[in-house]
């Protein structure tokens, strides 16, 4: 077995027990299931409750209703509000009719009802403006339009789906991603710096050459990298698997699932690539992790800045910003995984992008081995900028 | 002694840092099978040299053959390294550990790590994770890592430094023992005592240029037998006709400025203190390095 091979199977089986990769793999995704779980709970609590039982006061004689208490006399009204024989009631005044003005009284504040409540007396007073009207009017009028959208091309039309399904996936997508990449390149750090901290790294190097160990550290942890990956796509068939909501939710994207998964692998593992090298440089460089972390930081701020971005991309994925940081190395991969899932990307841009980052992925590597090399034996002392240059600049 | 062979040859190694000169010029050979001193105070650049041995380090200039052949990944696997700064996975087990760095050896050394814990008494603390270990059987471990894959050649950077008397007396022993076994081992080290009683040969280095290079008898001869080794009780002064001393209270050495004679010395030595012990002898490492170093 070739050296490279022993330090990656060493890194991926020490690194697969660490805290931190059990935490990230299982412990973020139950997290974030268990927040949607409980807010899904919530909202479940809210339908339950209510029933509202809603009472009104006409001073125009036009409405009438067999589901909304009438009352006469307001002061009744406010009685049986206070003493919660109701949940409301609505006052609609003299001039109804030329200033749409409602009065609404609840005995407590409570915005989540709030909508629903007016979603009530909407329905009530439409069906009592519209009551000479035929029932499929009075439904058009309540709800005008079911919509569907098409891209058109030289193919003929697709369609497309819309709104919150079409970006909740992506986005899970795009976060999973990034969270297996920055969680694998920083354990490349960390082993780095541990490696240095511990003093073991003379010996190690005394075994294998730089570029054996650089390897080896970038093909294990990349590794651990994809098992992630694997671990959530298991959980979420599992997800799929006993909710058939959320199967009802990713089949209807499985169409544009396919060549965004191919493009997902490539961006992914070149995406790995540029962070675990640069991350390599920054163990090399760095004296104690904290210190390692910090520069790590910068990074890893510029690789998410996709994902605080999301919202601008997702609604103008053809926008200045959108197709800069689909194009600039350190942010494509991920907002170009945004882009591709939401509109079509222009094949040039999609290829300029693939270019700029298979190259800068080459030198950002050459550049990291390099100052890997340089600096890894330098203990307790940090290389200035102009080292480094000169680091880059040898053989 | 020269027929023999040649382990490890170095022919005009040059390296700097940052346009600063760390080994200048430097050429020294290792034959088969012989225990050789790198000496020199710290920062001489005799790591540096160890490094470049080990191909850590590229050299500017200069040409290292071992085995008559130039280095390549292969190599790595003939050497044995314990270095000067040395450590070890904190998390993994004492087994696990000489079980990888073994493998990076391309050896597999499971039998070899139970015979070399049982031979240090480490046995019932395989499973046990580094972390959990005192100091001084970490450095233990670290000794045993060092040659678990059996290399012909073995480099020991600073091997003494931070031991206990025991573990210091551990390596002593076995580099006694590696010796005994044909080994050919590279002893880094400012210690001039123990240099004195296990090497055969030395490179003496300092501020990166070879100063002293050869058998340690011959060295010695060279300076001639103009040091007087002295046990003494009472109060020692100066004497003239002695251009330097190193007096550590009850024993002292003497170098005699030349043409002075040994006997009168004597003389003047008997009235002063009362003397347990008089030898005429050649200087001992330590003086010759500080001879060297502080060019006098």
């Amino acid at each position: 077995m070739s050296k490279w091979r022993i330090i990656a199977k060493h890194e991926y089986l020490t690194n697969i027990k660490r805290k931190e990769f059990l935490f990230v793999t299982f412990g973020l995704p139950l997290f974030f299931l268990a927040i949607m779980g409980i807010s899904f709970l919530f909202m479940g609590i809210g339908t339950q409750s209510e029933e509202n039982n809603i009472g009104y006061i006409d001073r125009t004689g036009l409405f009438d209703s067999s589901n909304l208490t009438k009352y006469t006399d307001e002061e009744l009204a406010r009685k049986d509000l206070l003493d919660n024989e109701i949940t409301n009631y609505f006052v609609i005044p003299e001039n109804y009719t030329a200033t749409g003005k409602i009065f609404i009284y609840s005995s407590r504040k409570d915005f989540a009802n709030n909508m629903k409540i007016e979603g009530q007396i909407n329905n009530f007073l439409l069906d009592n403006l519209l009551k000479n009207e035929p029932p499929d009017i009075i439904q058009r009028v309540k709800k005008p339009i079911d919509s569907e959208y098409f891209t058109l091309n030289e193919n003929g039309p697709k369609s497309e789906d819309s709104g919150f399904t079409i970006l909740i996936i992506p986005l899970a997508f795009a976060m999973l991603f990034t969270l297996s990449i920055f969680a694998s390149s920083g354990f490349l750090l960390q082993s780095v710096i541990e490696e240095k901290e511990n003093k073991i790294m003379e010996i190690i190097l005394s075994s294998v050459s730089h570029e054996d160990l650089l390897k080896g550290k970038i093909i294990g942890l990349g590794a651990l990298g994809l098992t992630q990956v694997l671990i959530y796509l298991v959980l979420a068939a599992v997800i799929i698997l006993i909710n058939p909501v959320a199967l009802l939710l990713i089949v209807s994207q499985i169409h544009i699932s396919i060549p965004l998964l191919l493009a997902g692998i490539m961006y992914f593992l070149m995406g790995y690539l540029v962070f675990a090298s640069i991350m390599a440089g920054v163990g090399a460089v760095a004296t104690t992790s904290r210190e390692g972390q910090q520069i790590a930081g910068i990074f890893s701020l510029a690789g998410a800045f996709p994902m605080m971005f999301s919202q601008f991309i997702f609604s103008n994925p053809n926008e200045g910003l959108a197709i800069a940081l689909s194009i600039f190395p350190l942010t494509s991969p991920i907002a170009m995984i945004m882009r591709l899932s939401t509109t079509d990307v222009p094949l040039y841009e999609l290829m300029i992008s693939i270019l700029v980052l298979a190259v800068s992925a080459y030198f950002i590597m050459e550049i990291s081995a390099r100052i890997f090399r340089a600096s890894l034996l330098m203990y307790g002392k940090k290389p200035t900028i102009k080292e480094l240059i000169t680091y880059v600049r040898q053989n | 002694m020269d027929k023999m062979e040649k382990t490890i040859e170095i022919f005009r190694l040059s390296k700097s840092f940052n346009g600063q000169n760390v080994v200048r010029d430097i050429s020294f050979d290792i034959k088969k099978g012989e225990v050789f001193g790198l000496i020199g105070p710290n920062g001489a650049g005799k790591t540096t040299i160890i490094r470049m041995l080990l191909d850590i380090l590229r050299p500017d200039s200069g040409e290292i053959m071992i085995r008559n052949a130039s280095f390549c990944e292969e190599t790595k696997n003939l050497i044995g390294y314990l270095p000067e700064e040395r450590g070890l996975y904190k998390k993994l087990t004492v087994f696990e550990t000489l079980l990888y760095l073994g493998a990076l050896k391309e050896k597999d050394s499971k039998e070899r790590a139970g015979m070399l814990l049982e031979k240090m008494g480490m046995i019932t603390h395989k499973d046990k994770k580094i972390s959990d270990l005192s100091k001084g059987m970490q450095q233990k471990i670290q000794i045993i890592a060092s040659i678990i894959h059996d290399p012909d050649f073995i480099i020991l950077d600073e091997p003494f430094s931070g031991l206990d008397p025991v573990n210091m007396k551990l390596v002593k022993d076995m580099i006694i023992e590696l010796g005994k076994a044909g080994k050919t081992i590279l002893i880094s080290t400012h210690m001039m005592e123990q240099v004195e009683q296990m090497c055969s040969r030395i490179f003496m280095i300092n501020r990166g240029k070879g100063v002293l290079y050869g058998s340690i008898d011959e060295i010695k001869s060279r300076y001639g037998k103009n040091t007087i080794l002295l046990d003494f009780e009472g109060d020692l002064k100066n004497i003239s006709g002695i251009i330097k001393m190193n007096n550590s209270g009850n024993y002292a050495e003497l170098i005699l400025e030349s043409g002075t004679d040994s006997q009168v010395i004597l003389k003047i030595l008997a009235e002063m203190v009362r003397v347990n012990k008089f030898e005429m002898s050649t200087p001992s490492l330590n003086e010759i390095f500080i001879q060297v170093v502080e060019g006098t």
